[in-house]
């Protein structure tokens, strides 16, 4: 069991602060996760939480462009955000003693952002999120899968029916006005859990925390999520989906809808994905790349979601001449194997998961992002030091009623990349 | 607070000292070099096994060699098969990789502190008696000749490939893809790979590096007890040839049609790893194109919103690796952001940077150091390097030190011997019936066109 220090406290304004100190290095992580994400997004604009996420770095009102980068590049640390199906995370690891900075930074944009928002620095942004998506799934190979794959998953009523990329046409339309209403509604302090954590004094940093954050006036209640959260836990038939396009091998993705993150039954869920496709011992590679030979490479792993449904998906990459149906009966009988699940598989997954998490864990940036995940999410940090006693108990019967309620013909969503006939033929590439 | 107060930076508190942790070094009696470092943090351990068998020792006619059969080493050993060697490590929550570079190959092992005689014990296994059972060899094989299809339909990878081929001479094996090409990959078997092991997978010639929750006493025991046995001398490396391909600047499109953005790589020969500038390069190509405040990435994404983002890299192996500038930008801006690129980079070595970016950037880079030494497995990477490049156990010690002594001569002379930009070769994957035009109206030198694969 894991025992990582953790004191938690909430200021007045509603933002939630853990700390939590190791001063083996001298460095330290401060995160902060927002309680909005592409959920959120209405009708009309999504992939607006990802663009705002950019913006976040365009300055605020004691902080002028580039300088957020400049500042904390020239203290030797690192930074970044991402954005998610249920958050936006905002981190920055620096060296002990630029603590201070850090903070500041992340408060001044927390309450300070508006003031610096200018129509020049959107469209700037626009432009650099439209080449992101062209870069990492316009211009991709399978780049598109997972906008088939939740569309295919979730009624066009949920609010994970869309990416968080978002559709483009969305982001050219959006203005200033969205971004400073986003704002005003989302990036409150009574919606956001700061973490820090690494070397670091605890009575100083309260006091940087006050200082910084404290004046911050608390938002207003948060809007309910757009669309309609509550499903049905399963998908209701087998939906299917054939794309011909640029891809060099076939692959067959299968997803299923599962329990959120927040319901027990989640943890049977996540054992399931990993005895399927977490190692070289696992079902898929084992079966469908080592012994049946007919698949290149095998993905599994199941997404933590919490509005209405998980999902847990799985790929297989065929080879150029394979035959994709013949991929997908092998993909989907190991997938209903696995209702015989053995002790020893679960054993293995747990294990791995245990050296996954240590290795995580090394670094204070990951501590902190998942300390505020756990606050966020559970409203109960301390659960990052339990977490792996619930992936330990989920045993053989859990599993298989897993199986047998969630992975059946009646919940699958299943898509089946084929080449496009070629238009060239291929040559060696060193000449 | 109040708002004047707000404007203020607030300053830095009192530096806590960093010093990277001591380096314990020993050599058994076969040769193999031990290197541990003892770090508690959390209860991992990562061991790295450092081997003299990289890519760069092939010629074209067997590349991919050294790859495969790292590939090949999850085949089975002469106790177990496949299948018993992933089971036997992932009951013990180990995970084994392995990472073939141009100078070495590296096999890795993470595991919890409590499994560490085990999980060595299964490391030495793998690479004293790997048995390459030829149907494995096969599927392997296979998988990767499949992986290459995959690299010649990626559009980043047709850029780098391009763009390698065009950097170096015929035959240099810089010039080729890592892991090979289809041809030179379908030779592969179980003798070839049975062959390199002999010859390169030997005590003496390489080393073990542990770093995690376990002291050196323990280490050397358990390094004693399963690699004691092993023996062998790692054969004596070839020269490497750097020759360039051209000394002439020029463009090359690779020509992909209606491809929705175009890769572009810029670059030429950049330097080996014993470049007498090597600190000067790292604070100049930091202000060029290394960090997000770099002039390169400032310009083309935030000023002009061509790319999501744009970097510069040396690549420093044993012999002189590429220097590149890598981004992908849209398609009707590509010419402009060429223009910009390459603006740039001429004005940078021409001007040099100014002692505010210097300043900068050896602040940046000394700060991050401790950063980048978090984990088991970075610190092992660090001293991995060492053994690969014949450095001394107590590089790292003045490391920041040499980082925060470059001046701002030093940093523009590296770029002056460094960066010819009369010599740069530009490689652009994208669609040629839309951006050829715009890039020949450049005016920076010949336009060619050739195919994708």
């Amino acid at each position: 069991m894991l025992s990582i220090p953790i004191e938690r406290l909430t200021l007045d304004n509603g933002l939630r602060v853990n700390l939590s100190q190791d001063p083996t290095t001298p460095v330290v992580a401060i995160n902060i996760w927002y309680g909005v994400g592409s959920r959120n997004e209405r009708e009309g604009k999504t992939g607006f939480a990802h663009l705002f996420e950019h913006m976040m770095f365009q300055g605020s009102e004691h902080v002028p462009k580039n300088r957020h980068f400049e500042l904390i590049e020239r203290a030797g640390g690192s930074l970044n955000a991402t954005t998610w199906f249920d958050r936006t995370n905002y981190f920055e690891t620096v060296p002990s003693h630029h603590l201070e900075l850090a903070l500041w930074l992340e408060s001044d944009r927390m309450g300070w952002m508006l003031p610096a928002m200018t129509q020049e620095k959107l469209d700037n942004q626009r432009d650099v999120v439209m080449n992101e998506k062209r870069q990492r799934y316009d211009n991709q190979p399978y780049g598109d899968w997972d906008e088939w794959i939740q569309a295919m998953v979730f009624p066009e009523s949920h609010p994970y029916h869309h990416t968080v990329i978002g559709s483009m046409a969305d982001i050219e339309a959006a203005t200033l006005e969205d971004v400073a209403e986003f704002f005003r509604t989302y990036y409150v302090p009574n919606n956001a859990v700061l973490t820090v954590c690494g070397d670091f004094g605890r009575d100083e940093a309260l006091d940087f925390i006050e200082r910084h954050f404290g004046e911050i006036p608390r938002g207003g209640e948060i809007p309910a999520i757009p669309g309609e959260q509550s499903l049905d836990p399963v998908i209701g038939t087998t939906v299917r989906e054939r794309v011909e396009a640029e891809v060099p091998l076939p692959r067959v993705l299968i997803a299923f809808r599962v329990p959120t993150y927040t319901s027990p039954e989640f943890y049977a869920a996540d054992v399931a994905g990993s005895v399927l496709g977490t190692g070289r011992a696992s079902r898929l590679y084992r079966s469908l790349v080592r012994e049946q030979r007919v698949a290149k490479d095998v993905t599994s792993f199941v997404f933590p979601l919490t509005s209405g449904a998980g999902m847990l998906l799985a790929w297989a990459t065929g080879f150029p001449e394979g035959d994709p149906v013949e991929l997908e009966t092998a993909l989907i009988a190991e997938i209903e194997g696995l209702a015989s699940v053995t002790e020893q598989e679960i054993e293995r997954a747990v294990a791995l998961t245990e050296t996954a998490l240590a290795r995580q864990i090394e670094q204070v940036g990951e501590r902190a992002d998942l300390f505020s995940m756990f606050d966020q999410l559970f409203d109960d940090p301390e659960r990052l030091n339990s977490e792996l006693e619930r992936l330990r108990a989920v045993t053989t019967g859990d599993v298989s009623a897993f199986v047998d309620r969630f992975l059946g013909t009646d919940n699958r969503a299943i898509l089946t990349y084929v080449p496009e006939a070629a238009k060239k033929t291929p040559t060696p590439s060193a000449r | 607070m109040s708002a004047q107060s707000r404007s203020v930076v607030p300053p830095a508190g009192p530096v806590r000292t960093f010093d990277f942790p001591p380096v314990q070094a020993e050599v058994l009696d076969n040769g193999f070099q031990i290197r541990s470092v003892q770090v508690g943090r959390v209860p991992v351990v990562t061991a790295m096994v450092v081997l003299d068998a990289g890519e760069g020792l092939l010629d074209h006619g067997r590349g991919g060699l050294s790859v495969l059969t790292g590939d090949c080493l999850e085949g089975g050993t002469a106790k177990r098969t496949g299948v018993e060697l992933a089971e036997a490590l992932e009951t013990i929550g180990a995970g084994l990789s392995v990472g073939t570079g141009w100078d070495s190959t590296t096999v890795s092992l993470s595991c919890m502190a409590d499994r560490l005689d085990e999980a060595m014990s299964l490391l030495a296994e793998v690479l004293i008696h790997p048995s390459f059972p030829a149907d494995e060899v096969e599927r392997i094989r296979g998988q990767r000749l499949a992986a290459i299809r995959q690299r010649e339909m990626n559009p980043a990878d047709i850029a780098t490939t391009a763009s390698r081929r065009l950097t170096y001479a015929e035959g240099v094996p810089y010039g080729r893809p890592l892991g090979g090409t289809a041809e030179s990959v379908e030779p592969f078997s179980p003798d070839a790979a049975a062959a390199f092991v002999a010859a390169r997978y030997r005590p003496k010639g390489s080393g073990l590096v542990v770093v995690g929750d376990v002291d050196a006493e323990q280490v050397r025991s358990l390094v004693e007890t399963h690699f004691g046995e092993w023996a062998g001398e790692t054969e004596l490396r070839p020269e490497i040839d750097v020759q360039p391909r051209t000394s002439e600047r020029g463009i090359v499109v690779v020509d992909r049609t209606d491809s929705v953005q175009s890769e572009i790589r810029i670059g030429h020969v950049g330097q080996a790893r014993s470049t007498p500038h090597y600190f000067a390069l790292r604070v100049l190509n930091t202000v060029l194109g290394g960090a997000f405040t770099s002039r390169l990435n400032l310009n083309l994404r935030e000023e002009h919103g061509y790319t999501y983002g744009v970097r510069s890299r040396f690549m420093v192996r044993r012999g002189a690796g590429p220097w590149c500038v890598s981004t992908a930008v849209g398609t009707d801006v590509t010419a402009d952001a060429v223009r910009e690129a390459v603006t740039e980079i001429t004005t940078l070595v021409a001007e040099g940077p100014t002692e505010e970016e210097v300043d900068a950037a050896r602040d940046y880079l000394a700060g991050v150091f401790p950063l980048q030494l978090e984990t088991t497995g970075q610190i092992a990477a660090r001293i991995a390097e060492l053994l690969i490049y014949e450095l001394p156990d107590d590089y790292y010690a003045d490391y920041r030190d040499r980082i925060r002594s470059v001046t701002l001569d030093e940093a523009h002379e590296a770029a002056r011997r460094c960066i010819r930009p009369n010599e740069m070769t530009v490689v652009v994957g994208g669609d040629s019936a839309e951006i050829k035009g715009p890039l020949e109206e450049l005016g920076w030198g010949p336009v060619t066109v050739e195919e994708a694969p």
